[in-house]
């Protein structure tokens, strides 16, 4: 069982006062997910040990690693805890290879092999560079390499994809859920992406202000800030991990497992990535879900579904104050519709009413899949 | 060379060496500290420390000579510890050097600590990797092309020290009689030839040092 109790103040800020107090099962990938300046790194460096402004407690499993009311403070070096900046800090005096070595040699557990570790983050052609010779991509991976070697406790990663292009960004999430499915090793995620969060994070933890928002399972969150609107706004969305039931060559098209009975269609994904069964973090916008009152069979739209109108959302916020978010039941699982006030004057809708909602496959997204991205959501971060 | 002139190297050599060795011991902590150092107090260190480019060496062997005299509290503890005294000794020369040459020593090092940062530091810390062990594994290995040149010129600097040396050492041969004061000898002595040689010595060897230092420094910038 991992803990971590964190009970924070930081007197040292001027901006906000910043109090963060939070016992969490620091199991799987815990994201922190905030706009810039709202005390994520501030958290994240506290809990590293890098940070000695903070007042108050931290402990993980059991092992007290701040005090500032008995005097206890356990130096960075000693915590066990790794960290992957968000600028990889590859040592320039060292090879990549003596870049891991310095991580095994001062590991306190040294039971991980660093051939398996270079072969996990496929590493293997790049050992003998200089670390100016790499691109940020292959940077990043000998960071996050170079950190599993010294066999933390904990990993924490401060937005660690921030410097990534598309491509890169989509190769490194998938290798880090590679990573902590091979390794479970807990990881504390911080980043400014949700779309990042959403396809890693088990758990999520929104701050804004120095406070802790909301904590709570990835896709509750994500479908609580759909309606949240105290300092932070979203892209508004449906949160999704669904088994992968086939992959149809023949249309180009990937069959996702709502339900036992029901199916939703996406771009064919790589299908020697993706197996049949793998759950699929995807994600809808809230934009691309349409309403319509009768059952659309003569539609080219490939996903609709029937379900009924749990809560209605108006006006949604400052920005949209034209349209209107839906929340709509189907089966066990609640999509997100945001639609032009006009429609819902139009088409009369309230609370219970029974509607068919209707998306491309195109509208259904995943980050870990390149080429079913356009660049707009790639790097899609809070408004 | 006569042989009076290759006792006066040998000593030269001899204070050098040992003074350049006392400054990096003494002057990597401080550079280290200063470099850290945020309070506004650090520039009064910075000043102090620089006092020696531009005081004239009279003025700082004059207060020396003062500090080191047998009756002074220096002297007595000088002379309780050791049997001897500390005023016209090799040890007050090396101490001199030491004082004399502190700030460039000291100088590249601070600047060098201050570009270094703490990113790759940070990095190291997150490994494992304790103060003493971040300082040789990191600090030394990337901040090297400065500790050559705080070396070199601390060195060189201390070669060519006369005044100071003058004053505290007081020429006597064998014990405090470097080359620079033997240049000087000879010149009163109308031996031009012999003044010539070591003149052009130590010009060379400076010179050749020198060219090193920024061969290394052009190096560093151009990598």
């Amino acid at each position: 069982m991992t803990e971590l109790t964190i009970n924070l103040t930081n007197a040292a800020n001027q901006h906000f006062s910043f109090v963060i107090e939070k016992k969490l099962s620091a199991q799987g990938i815990t994201g922190i997910f905030g706009p810039s300046g709202s005390g994520k790194t501030t958290l994240l460096r506290a809990i590293a040990g890098l940070n000695k402004n903070v007042q108050g407690e931290i402990v993980f499993n059991g092992k007290t690693l701040l005090n500032t009311s008995n005097n206890i403070f356990i130096e960075a070096e000693q915590r066990n805890i790794g960290l992957v900046f968000q600028n990889s800090r590859l040592f320039p005096h060292l090879s990549v290879y003596k870049n891991l070595m310095y991580a095994q040699k001062r590991g306190k557990r040294k039971t991980l092999n660093i051939d398996e570790i270079i072969a996990l983050t496929e590493l293997e052609s790049l050992t003998n560079k200089q670390p100016n010779q790499l691109s940020s991509g292959e940077q990043q991976r000998v960071a996050l390499a170079r950190a599993l070697l010294a066999e933390p406790q904990l990993l924490l990663l401060d937005e660690p994809l921030s410097a990534l292009d598309q491509e890169n960004t989509s190769k490194m999430l998938s290798l880090l859920i590679k990573v902590q499915q091979q390794l479970n090793i807990p990881m504390l995620y911080v980043s400014h992406s949700l779309a990042e969060l959403q396809q890693t994070a088990n758990n999520l933890m929104v701050i804004a202000q120095g406070k802790i928002i909301d904590y709570g399972n990835i896709h509750q969150v994500i479908h609580r800030l759909n309606q949240h609107h105290d300092g932070i706004s979203i892209s508004q969305q449906t949160s999704l991990a669904l088994s992968i039931k086939q992959h149809d060559q023949e249309h180009g098209l990937t069959e996702l497992e709502l339900d036992t009975q029901q199916s939703l269609y996406m771009p064919m994904l790589s299908a020697k990535k993706y197996k049949t069964h793998d759950l699929l973090r995807c994600f809808i916008f809230a934009s691309d879900i349409s309403i319509t009152l009768q059952e659309p069979c003569n539609s080219s739209i490939v996903n609709h579904l029937q379900g009924n109108i749990t809560q209605i959302n108006n006006p949604v916020s400052q920005q949209s104050k034209h349209s209107v978010l839906l929340a709509i039941k189907c089966a066990q699982q609640v999509f997100y519709s945001q639609i032009s006030l006009m429609s819902y004057n139009k088409l009369k809708l309230k609370q219970g009413d029974n509607v068919f909602i209707q998306f491309k496959a195109s509208a259904i997204k995943t980050l870990t899949n390149s080429s079913t991205l356009d660049n707009t959501i790639a790097k899609e971060t809070l408004c | 060379m006569i042989n009076a002139d290759l006792t006066a190297l040998f000593i030269t050599l001899k204070m050098a060496a040992i003074s350049t060795l006392i400054l990096l011991l003494l002057g990597t902590p401080l550079a280290w500290w200063l470099a850290k150092m945020k309070s506004k107090i650090k520039v009064f260190f910075e000043a102090v420390i620089a006092l020696p480019i531009i005081l004239p060496p009279t003025v700082l062997g004059f207060y020396l000579l003062i500090a080191f005299a047998p009756q002074s509290h220096l002297g007595q503890l000088w002379l309780q510890l050791t049997g001897s005294q500390l005023a016209f000794s090799f040890s007050a020369i090396v101490i001199g050097s030491v004082l004399y040459s502190l700030p460039f020593v000291v100088q590249p090092l601070q600047r060098a600590f201050e570009q270094l940062g703490d990113h790759y530091l940070e990095a190291a810390t997150m490994l494992g990797a304790k103060p003493l062990d971040r300082f040789f594994s990191i600090v030394l290995p990337m901040t090297k092309a400065s500790f050559i040149t705080a070396a070199s010129l601390g060195f060189a600097h201390t070669v060519g020290e006369f005044g100071i040396v003058l004053m505290i050492g007081g020429n006597i041969p064998d014990q405090t009689r470097v080359l620079s004061i033997a240049i000087f000898d000879h010149v009163e002595a109308f031996e031009y030839a012999q003044a010539q040689t070591l003149s052009l010595s130590l010009l060379i060897a400076s010179f050749v040092l020198l060219t090193l230092i920024y061969l290394l420094n052009h190096k560093k910038v151009s990598r």
